[in-house]
């Protein structure tokens, strides 16, 4: 029988992310370090306009979201358009692992790693900038913050297989700081003009950092942000099986 | 050759086959019409110039590109299948390697993927990887990374090794040392199918030699029968008194014929014959030497001569 999937690529996986020394900065240590800078610019009593939450719990869901994305994103769609040009996904093609293998490993590989991610700007939150929640609204939002950075990991497969060489660099960062920014992960949608606001509830950002906020607030998600982010997963990663299938007739 | 454990019902079907396959890439022509069996336990090269179609025909034998038209097969099934049934090794010119893991790393990789795989300490040594084992895979050498390949195509029992270029990169003692290990699986009966362009690596490896040509095969035997059917053997020898050309050029069988004072130099398509005349017309020669011409000679004959008659 041939196996969907493969736990020895997956580990191999992290274990080479673990290796990057620039990858493990920019996804575990850069979230923390720009939550410091922008929380550090407000007092510990703010709210975001219109509700109860703190700013400094707000960004710090807004900042572990945003690291999570940031590993994810970035760690798969440059290293796969990478691999594709090196030749080793064509190599990897060559053993008894179907390409869904490579495509599910590389999304579990990523989600692997984007764990400290989260748990490092928890940490930073909870010691220096003292935001306290209950034990269950930390778990609940270590849970569901990496549950939807799977999304954005699909995305980055999809990123990977449509853009190649030069282009993946730029093309990731434009979609990653975009997504970022009018989805609210760098401040709050509630600053933004209403015609902003009404594009930036669609978004894949938008519905994931809604998902922590919820927790925060004490509520459980809605419906409509898990329905949008279940609706860009099933695009992404349909997206990168099509592409996959594309590269396979002509690569 | 005397061929023991192999099932007597397995053995007779084709490791290989391709049935009219053709490839084109727009207007260019890749593959055309290509139909051929390998059999089990062969050595087979597969020779052509550049942009004859070797690297498009293995393509379509891996499953990493599609024929347009034709028929595919690897033991039976589709070359997907056999692949994922373990049964294919393969080292791709253009195969990279992940990067960031140990040379031992990776080849664990692949031998856990491997349905049939052997034991990684054994792959290991086989390639010439055991020294270098805990090397990051990014700084090795074009030669290791070649064994690293190796390895990769040796992790478990295949039944096909497929090469491509095996050789790039390696010098004369590591190329030495990669086929004796190449022949030891060929000897354990596995089908090895290798593209080249050493010719004298095909000279000494393979028992049957692929001629390919603009997408279509253009010979096909073993490494002598090549060089036969490009009308191959050289005959050289001398002459006392004068030379009556006429007379050699009536010699039977001769491609080729020049005189040069008393020495004289001749191409023949059946030199037994040729030298059998030579005495029968009562010449004595002297310093007679017969020599196949080199595989590579043979190569660039009849490719020259397809160029030839399809200009």
């Amino acid at each position: 029988m041939t196996h969907y999937f493969s736990w020895s690529l997956t580990r191999l996986e992290v274990l080479r992310t673990l290796r990057n020394k620039k990858f493990m900065f920019f996804s575990v240590i850069y979230p923390s370090v720009i939550y410091l800078l922008i929380s550090g610019t407000q007092n510990t009593t703010d709210t975001v306009p219109d509700t109860d939450l703190t700013l400094q719990a707000f960004f710090m869901v807004s900042m572990a979201s945003f690291g999570a994305l940031t590993a994810v994103l970035m760690g798969n769609s440059e290293r796969i358009a990478k691999e594709r040009e090196k030749g080793w996904v064509r190599q990897l093609r060559l053993t008894a692992l179907p390409g869904r293998g490579y495509v599910l490993s590389k999304i579990a590989g990523a989600g692997i790693v984007t764990l400290p991610c989260i748990v490092v700007v928890f940490l930073v939150a909870a010691g220096v900038k003292g935001v306290r929640l209950d034990a269950w609204q930390w778990l609940a939002l270590t849970g569901l913050i990496w549950a939807g950075s799977l999304v954005f990991a699909a995305l980055g497969v999809a990123i990977g297989y449509v853009a190649s060489g030069d282009a993946v660099r730029p093309v990731t960062m434009i979609i990653y700081f975009g997504l970022s920014i009018l989805g609210g992960l760098w401040m709050p949608t509630t600053v933004f003009p209403q015609w902003l606001r009404s594009i930036s509830e669609w978004l894949p950002t938008h519905a994931y950092a809604a998902l922590g906020q919820a927790v925060e607030m004490g509520g459980s998600p809605h419906a409509k942000d898990i329905a949008i982010l279940c609706a860009y997963f099933v695009l992404f990663a349909g997206g990168a099986a099509w592409l996959y299938r594309k590269d396979t007739l002509k690569a | 050759m005397t061929t023991t454990a192999a099932a007597p019902t397995t053995a007779r079907a084709p490791v290989v086959s391709f049935e009219h396959v053709s490839k084109a890439y727009g207007d260019v022509r890749a593959v055309d019409g290509l139909t051929l069996d390998l059999r089990p336990g062969e050595t087979v090269a597969l020779l052509g110039p550049n942009g004859a179609g070797k690297s498009s025909t293995l393509d379509l034998l891996l499953g990493l590109r599609t024929a347009d038209s034709g028929t595919v097969r690897i033991l039976g099934t589709s070359p997907q299948a056999a692949i994922a049934a373990g049964r294919v090794g393969a080292m791709l010119q253009t195969g990279g390697l992940m990067e960031d893991v140990t040379v031992e790393e990776l080849v664990r990789l692949v031998c856990d993927l491997h349905p049939r795989a052997h034991p990684v300490g054994e792959v290991l040594d086989r390639a010439g990887l055991t020294q270098i084992a805990g090397r990051m895979v990014n700084k090795l050498s074009g030669g290791q990374e070649q064994r690293v390949r190796f390895a990769l195509a040796t992790a478990g029992a295949n039944d096909l090794i497929v090469l491509d270029e095996p050789t790039t990169g390696m010098d004369v003692t590591a190329r030495q040392a990669f086929w004796a290990t190449m022949r030891e699986q060929a000897d354990a009966g596995r089908t090895v199918l290798f593209a080249t362009h050493y010719l004298e690596e095909a000279d000494a490896i393979a028992d049957r030699v692929l001629v390919l040509h603009k997408g279509r095969l253009l010979a096909d035997g073993t490494a002598a029968e090549i060089k036969a059917k490009a009308g191959a053997r050289r005959i050289s020898f001398e002459l006392e008194g004068p030379v009556d050309e006429p007379a050699l050029r009536s010699l039977p069988f001769l491609s080729a014929l020049d005189i040069n004072g008393h020495r004289v130099r001749a191409q023949s398509h059946d030199a037994d014959a040729t030298v059998h005349a030579l005495y029968g017309l009562g010449l004595y020669p002297r310093a007679l030497e017969v020599a196949g011409l080199g595989l590579e000679q043979a190569f660039v004959a009849l490719t020259e001569a397809e160029e030839a008659r399809t200009a």
